[in-house]
């Protein structure tokens, strides 16, 4: 905990030093990460001051008259009056008696709404700590050297923590009041289980005026610190995480109620913390707050939450839009965020966006309207964002895209309270509910409103007269302006770029030399002066910064002011306004439906087909029957995706669909034993040394292009892989490259589980940049005692179960033991249900794990990359592992120098079952070509080096009865090159799984057409070359960044540092 | 293996104990015989008067292959033809039924300067400091680098070796074509200084954080700004070397000896070519105004995204050393062929290519160890719209061109060294066994390190 310093010690502090020197640059820089620095480090004082001005006591009586009530629950009522009395709506209606000690405010002409709830967000939450230990080793070099933590550490876990304690500071609910919010779902920050949220009355008390619910729901985040440090460090990691304290809170419960019914002769269960409140919420008291933004997030959550039969909401919700069906089945109410995607400001000009990433953009905002179409109850959020007016941007953009605004009012107000089980008392202008009311000119996120005033729980916030000293503008302030802000100490450029419409109204940003830009709000010119504000959250707080200026021509001059300080600020205009360039980028309207059947044309089979031939085929069987394994000449038939008959020159039945292989060679679908593709957030879960509570299954990305790509070089079967930095690693995923499946689709149903071993220089982290927390192990020796230690304990905790099972058939009423998904999977080994892949090197280390395997008790199931594998082949032939390798990678690490091509073949001659794998999103693309070098090296023949990628990969990974070879009865997933399939002068034509066509050459190229043309359509016109950005400030075409995942993909294979 | 009469020590590190293990299939047992038989000689041969290659089919790249000897002198090809006069001197290789081809050309290489990629202590390509123009790769290269034969053997016999730099660092040095086989460097040696490296200072805006293990994103703006300071900088030294060169010229007694400014003016009067390695569009097209602006002889290394400026490329007639062909596209939306396709659009185009083991692009391990199947990755780009002619060019005359050593080197033609390779087929195709080497017009060993390995093990009881 860093020294939390109270506001008036601050104060104190500042006074007693001045202005201008008292703010230490660290100070000011952690309290405003992202804002302009300089400024605030001027002006950090005026946070001393009071923000709001002391008010006289309000009176508890309201009347508000001849006004237009929209009551929110769908009625209007066009002229009528509403009593507020004792913070409640006292009554509603046409002709109401006015009590004489109503204050009476005109509503003539405005309508009253009910005050706006924000469905979740972290208003008057403290600001989210910083955690120096993410930053890596500083120049200084390494930190402590310590043991990162593990999961027993439950980090990121505080759930304990309730909003209604947490609130800090009302003060800063004061911008959101004026926009007209007047509740708020407020979560603890940060953590896998943050806390329990609050419904907040945005009021002006202390926390205990403002709760309006307490512990309405159970805070859940996926969102781990990433890298080698401390658990969990990827996606895949949170996910587990998340699930073992959800066996362990049900646990806690069983185990208790089990000894509170006979304590007598038991252990007393462990009293935890963290896992009572999870325990409530698992018992029903509240909903749990899922994230899951984009369409396979959701489908991630909507599994958890049926795994482990948790009442769920989901949150972020935007890739919604692909998942109603799904969302309407499970009943899961969804708080959407308004933080719509949208191309980053100052991306890389040159970097595409990627299509389905500009589809998402597209596509997201559709999202509300969707969801209220198929009655899924849904909220806004304003998660993700900053201030009111951004949450009303993301709600304008939602009624664009078709959401009607009475149901846009709906989410904000009744739609919340239904959510969180508070319409009984808020959410609509009914009486006898609190009174939160908004009286405006028109829907509170509508531009040009004007609100009027404002009511919480009664109390009168806002009250403001019709603004009429608004002048024509005398002139055009559009353009960049570089702008000088005289602070105390010294001068500091500021950039303003600046757009003024015909009315008047300025938007923009100021950009300095630090920080991030921050917007305009409220601008104007008036005449000749402009005036704006910008919001500087600071902390927990936000200060408003207005800025009064006159333009003088191609001057401004005037001065900045936040509270009493107040400073000058002049500059000239560098570069008039980018002429009507944007007005050019007007995005051509695509309808939604186009883009919707475009992605499925661009992910999905080429085409389905129940039953068909291939015929005038080298058909490269590798049954075994076939003398030679191959025939020239061949059909192969096809049927409801399965083999059906293999033969030369078959007679076709009249009228069955055929594909002239026009004399190309078809072989079964190639199968890549070790990839790592797919994987969303990371695919090591490197920070402990046994991370078998992990599994890729669990964040598998089905949208990942390398799929694509590796059909387009025959792939059709991958076995996913954990990273080689443990030595017990976590679970795998055999996928069907079923392209355009959720993931669910493309799992390999039937494929016995594994999970990754590793041996050698990465699990003992060899090559860890300085300053990485250490781990044990060091050396092989540990790595052999981690695995030895790791299943010494799982045999131990098998044998909890099986007493435990024994003790329960004697009805002996045991308290089962916790359930472990650390040590799950190393029992399902012991019982040989799942296989092991190994990733090992050197010779001395693959035999140490062969032995250390057979006296624990199980096989290996694949060593993989095997490297120095020729020097004990005899040894892993006789263990019977299979043994899957690179083709001719060596010397890249110290490992790797005794690596030798002839590798594969030496082993196969020596009896080893061994497979071409690829590692790589690049290698995997020609497998084909990595098998044909073990003809050159080794001399292997065609059909044996063909093996390696096809049937070999297929019976190591078990699945030799559904694929690998092209036999009757076997699944569809076959390759057709134009030549032979291991001359590098051969293209794949066409890929098929399941009998579905994939992948094809011809229709690639139409693929490659449909996705320009969309492109140039979705896209926002590129600037010529050369002229990019730099003018603007505002590229008009969009790198990447999150291609459709909070995740961003890092590519790597194991042969890299640590991979 | 008649003909090869010459008999050398094998060193007893090489001794093949124990029974040969099971012989079945032809390839193999040459292979075997060659390990056994070739793999007695040493690299370099001891000294023939004279070598002839008879018998094979010889693809000269200058004209249509045939059936001829070729004759060679002093390391040197004294002819080619069908029938030629060959004195009792002369060592005689009996290749009937192989093919003969120019020895391929790795354009752009690590090799002598890494052994093992990880080890640090093994690795010499990337000196401290961001303007190292003095700096000579061939000072560091090992001659018994490992790496060496094993890259030998799949018909590579020569190679431009290149320094690299560290962070930030723009001047590598020079780099030296290498004959791949030699006692010591001074054997080696085709030209010790032959092109001088510029890491182009591109606008990167991503790039990946070891520190944290995270990529970590860069403002447009901000990488642009820091790849325009550096660009300047880079102009400086140019400018400070073109006043150090008018000042020594002028035999001015105030200018001090400076050895990094001494050694730029080698490209700032023409004779040594500048490598710059580019990648993105935007930065091929700046290195290339810069080049021009300076007066350089520019040859363009990396280069991802030659075919959107391959037209300027063309005209400017600047030659481009592509790296691995199979790489993956760099954006999602890229045809998932594009890498396959760039040799094929750049020749199509009229530029002039070459290829480099590591100048770029591959998705594996890379150092100088995937040296050996440079081939193969020229191979990849033939299904997709290289000619296999131009394939071979790439490989042989196009890199000895672009770095002048087009009258020494590339094809097979009286006056030219003799660095050639005898197959038994295409040597753009994997199966394909490279049966001899001969460097320098001596014949030298395919044996390495892991043919070795292969045997001893092979061996095994």
């Amino acid at each position: 905990m860093r020294e939390v310093i109270p506001r008036q010690e601050q104060c104190r502090r500042s006074a007693r030093t001045g202005p201008g020197t008292t703010i230490p640059e660290e100070l000011a820089r952690r309290s405003a990460p992202s804002s302009v620095t300089a400024l605030l480090a001027a002006m950090l004082f005026l946070i001393c001051l009071p923000l709001a001005a002391e008010r006289p006591p309000s009176p508890p009586y309201y009347a508000v008259s001849d006004v237009r009530v929209v009551i929110g629950n769908g009625d209007v009522l066009e002229l009528a009056t509403v009593l507020i009395a004792d913070g409640l709506i006292e009554a509603v209606g046409p002709d109401l008696e006015i009590p004489a000690d109503a204050r009476v405010i005109d509503g003539s002409g405005l309508t009253l709404y009910p005050g706006l709830i924000d469905g979740m967000g972290h208003l008057g939450m403290p600001a989210a700590t910083e955690d120096d230990d993410t930053s890596g080793p500083g120049p200084g070099g390494p930190p402590a050297a310590a043991q990162p933590q593990g999961p027993e550490a439950r980090p990121g876990t505080t759930p304990w923590l309730r909003a209604v304690d947490q609130v800090t500071d009302s003060g800063r609910f004061e911008s959101w009041r004026q926009a007209g919010f007047t509740a708020a779902a407020s979560v603890p920050r940060e953590g896998f289980f943050s806390g329990q949220a609050a419904i907040l009355a945005l009021g002006d008390g202390d926390g205990s005026d403002l709760v309006v619910a307490a512990d309405v729901a159970m805070g859940v985040g996926f969102e781990a610190k990433g890298g080698f440090r401390t658990f969990p460090g990827s996606l895949m990691g949170a996910i587990s995480y998340v699930k073992q304290v959800l066996l362990d809170a049900r646990h806690g419960i069983t185990a208790r109620a089990l000894y509170e019914a006979s304590p007598n002769g038991r252990q007393r269960p462990a009293y935890d913390r963290s896992l009572e409140p999870i325990a409530h919420a698992l018992e029903g008291q509240m909903p749990f707050l899922l994230p899951g933004n984009f369409g396979r997030e959701i489908d991630r959550v909507l599994e958890l939450a049926r795994q482990h039969d948790l009442r769920a909401m989901i949150y972020g919700g935007q890739g919604a839009y692909d998942r109603i069906e799904a969302l309407k089945a499970a009943g899961t109410p969804v708080l959407v965020s308004l933080d719509w995607p949208e191309a980053e400001k100052d991306r890389d000009p040159d970097a595409a966006t990627p299509l389905r990433t500009l589809v998402h953009y597209r596509l997201a905002p559709t999202t509300p309207s969707r969801l209220q179409a198929a009655g899924i109850p849904f909220a806004f959020a304003s998660q993700g964002l900053n201030s009111p007016s951004e949450v009303f941007e993301g709600v304008r953009k939602a009624i664009e895209a078709g959401l009607a605004p009475q149901d846009a009012l709906g989410a904000l107000t009744l739609g919340a309270a239904r959510i969180y089980g508070i319409d009984d008392r808020l959410g609509s202008i009914e009486t006898g509910k609190a009174a939160h009311l908004v009286l405006a000119t028109a829907e509170p996120w509508v531009e040009d409103v004007e609100i009027r005033a404002v009511w919480v729980d009664g109390a009168l916030f806002l009250e403001r007269q019709e603004d009429k000293d608004v002048e024509p503008p005398a002139g055009d302030v559009s353009g960049t302006w570089a702008m000088i802000l005289e602070t105390p100490r010294g001068n500091r450029d500021i950039e303003a770029v600046l757009t003024m419409g015909e009315d008047g109204k300025v938007s923009g940003e100021l950009k300095s030399e630090e920080g991030e830009p921050s917007t305009l709000d409220k601008g104007r010119l008036s005449g000749d002066r402009l005036t704006f504000e910008t919001t500087r959250s600071m902390g927990s707080r936000e200060v408003q910064v207005s800025y009064s200026l006159l333009l003088a021509g191609e001057r401004l001059e005037g001065t900045v002011s936040a509270g009493p300080m107040v400073m000058d600020f002049k500059g000239e205009r560098t570069a008039q306004a980018a002429a009507t360039e944007e007005d050019g980028a007007a995005e051509v309207e695509v309808s939604v439906e186009e883009l919707r059947q475009a992605l499925r044309q661009l992910q999905g089979p080429v085409e389905k087909m129940d039953r068909f031939a291939i015929f005038n085929a080298r058909v490269y069987t590798l049954d075994g029957d076939t003398p030679a394994g191959i025939i020239e000449n061949g059909t192969v038939i096809v049927a409801d995706g399965k083999i059906e008959a293999v033969g030369e020159s078959l007679s076709l039945p009249d009228g069955l669909p055929t594909i002239d292989a026009a004399g190309g060679s078809l072989i079964p679908g190639i199968i890549d034993a070790h990839s790592h593709i797919t994987i969303e957030g990371g695919g090591n879960e490197g920070t402990v040394a046994v991370s078998s509570m992990v599994t890729v299954a669990e964040v598998i990305d089905p949208d990942d292009i390398a799929i694509y790509r590796a059909l387009a070089g025959g792939v059709t079967t991958i076995n996913v892989l954990h990273g080689s930095s443990n030595p017990i690693g976590g679970g795998n995923a055999v996928l069907k490259l079923r392209w355009g499946q959720d993931a669910d689709g493309m799992f390999f149903v039937g494929a016995p589980p594994g999970i990754k071993f590793a041996l050698g220089e990465n699990p003992k982290r060899s090559r860890m940049p300085a300053g990485f927390p250490q781990r044990y192990p060091a050396t092989r020796m540990g790595v052999m005692d981690v695995i030895r230690q790791a299943f010494t304990e799982a045999a131990a905790y098998r044998q909890a179960w099986q007493d435990y099972d024994a003790a329960k058939k004697a009805k002996k009423n045991p308290i089962p033991p916790r359930r472990d998904r650390r040590l799950e999977p190393l029992v399902e080994i012991l019982d040989g249900e799942r296989l092991v892949h190994a990733h090992s090197y050197r010779a001395d280390e693959i035999l140490q794990l062969l032995r250390l395997a057979e006296e624990l008790g199980f096989r290996i199931a694949t060593l993989q990359h095997v490297l120095e594998g020729y020097r004990v082949a005899d040894e892993i032939a006789a263990h019977g592992a299979g043994a899957s390798t690179f083709s001719d990678w060596w010397g890249y690490k110290a490992e790797a120098y005794e690596a030798i091509p002839y590798n594969a073949a030496l082993m196969h001659e020596r009896g080893v079952l061994v497979s071409i794998n690829s590692d790589s999103a690049e290698e995997m693309r020609h497998l084909n070509l990595e098998a044909a070098k073990m003809m050159k090296w080794g001399g292997l023949d065609e059909l044996e080096a063909l093996a390696l990628v096809t049937l070999n990969p297929a019976k190591q990974l078990q699945i030799d009865g559904r694929v690998g070879s092209i036999e009757v009865g076997k699944d569809a997933d076959l390759v057709l090159y134009d030549g032979p399939p291991l001359s590098v002068r051969s293209v794949v034509q066409k890929t098929f799984v399941d009998g579905d066509l994939y992948f094809d050459r011809q229709a690639d190229r139409q693929r490659q057409s449909t996705l320009e043309a969309l492109r140039d359509k979705l896209e926002p016109k590129k600037p010529k070359d050369g002229e990019a950005a730099e003018q603007t400030g505002e590229p008009a075409a969009g790198s990447e960044p999150s291609s459709g995942g909070t995740w961003k993909h890092m590519d790597y294979s194991c042969q890299e540092d640590l991979r | 293996m008649k003909g090869c009469q010459t008999k050398l020590h094998r060193p007893v590190d090489q001794r093949i104990d124990g029974p040969p293990g099971r012989r079945s299939r032809t390839a193999m047992a040459t292979l075997s015989l060659a390990a056994l038989v070739v793999g007695l000689l040493l690299a370099p041969m001891a000294m023939a008067e004279g070598l002839v290659l008879e018998g094979a089919t010889v693809h000269s790249l200058v004209a249509e292959p045939s059936v001829a000897s070729v004759l060679i002198v002093d390391g040197i090809i004294q002819a080619v033809g069908s029938d030629l006069e060959i004195g009792s001197d002369v060592q005689r290789l009996e290749v009937s039924g192989l093919h003969v081809y120019p020895g391929f050309f790795d354009a752009f290489s690590q090799l002598g300067l890494v052994e093992i990629s990880a080890v640090k202590a093994t690795v010499d390509t990337s000196e401290m400091g961001r303007f190292n123009p003095h700096l000579k790769a061939i000072t560091a290269v090992h001659p018994a680098s490992e790496v060496i034969p094993v890259t030998r053997a799949n018909g590579i016999s020569q190679a431009l070796t290149a320094p690299s730099t560290a962070d930030d660092g723009i001047l590598a040095g020079q780099a030296a074509v290498l004959h791949l086989a030699g006692w010591t460097v001074e054997e080696m040696a085709v030209e010790p200084s032959v092109a001088m490296v510029i890491e182009w200072p591109a606008i990167q805006t991503r790039s990946f954080d070891f520190a944290t293990f995270t990529v970590r994103e860069t403002p447009f703006n901000e990488a642009k700004k820091t790849a325009e300071e550096a660009q300047a900088e880079l102009r400086e030294w140019m400018d400070a070397a073109r006043h150090y060169a008018k000042g020594r010229q002028a035999g001015s007694q105030r200018v001090e000896r400076d050895l990094r400014l001494e050694a730029m003016s080698q490209i700032l009067d023409g004779k040594l070519p500048v490598i710059i390695r580019a990648s993105a569009k935007r930065d091929i097209e700046a290195a290339i105004a810069f080049a021009e602006e300076q007066g350089l002889r520019m040859i363009l290394a990396g280069g991802q995204d030659a075919w959107k400026v391959k037209e300027l490329l063309a005209e400017k007639q600047i030659p481009v050393i592509l790296g691995l062909v199979q790489s993956l596209p760099k954006e999602e939306d890229d045809p998932y062929d594009q890498p396959y396709s760039l040799p094929g659009e750049l020749h199509r185009a009229g530029v002039k290519i070459a290829f480099g083991s590591s100048a770029g692009g591959g998705f594996g391990p890379g150092g100088p160890h995937i040296a050996r199947t440079l081939p193969f990755e020229v191979a990849a780009g033939i299904s997709y719209g290289l000619p296999a002619e131009a394939a071979l060019d790439a490989l042989t005359r196009n890199p000895a061109e672009m770095l002048g050593l087009g009258d020494r080197l590339g094809t097979i033609e009286p006056g030219k060294i003799a660095n050639l390779m005898v197959t038994d087929g295409d040597p753009l195709e994997v199966t394909t066994q490279v049966m001899h080497m001969v460097i320098k017009g001596q014949q030298v060993t395919t044996d390495n390190k892991h043919q070795r390995q292969y045997e001893r093990y092979r061996a095994r009881p």
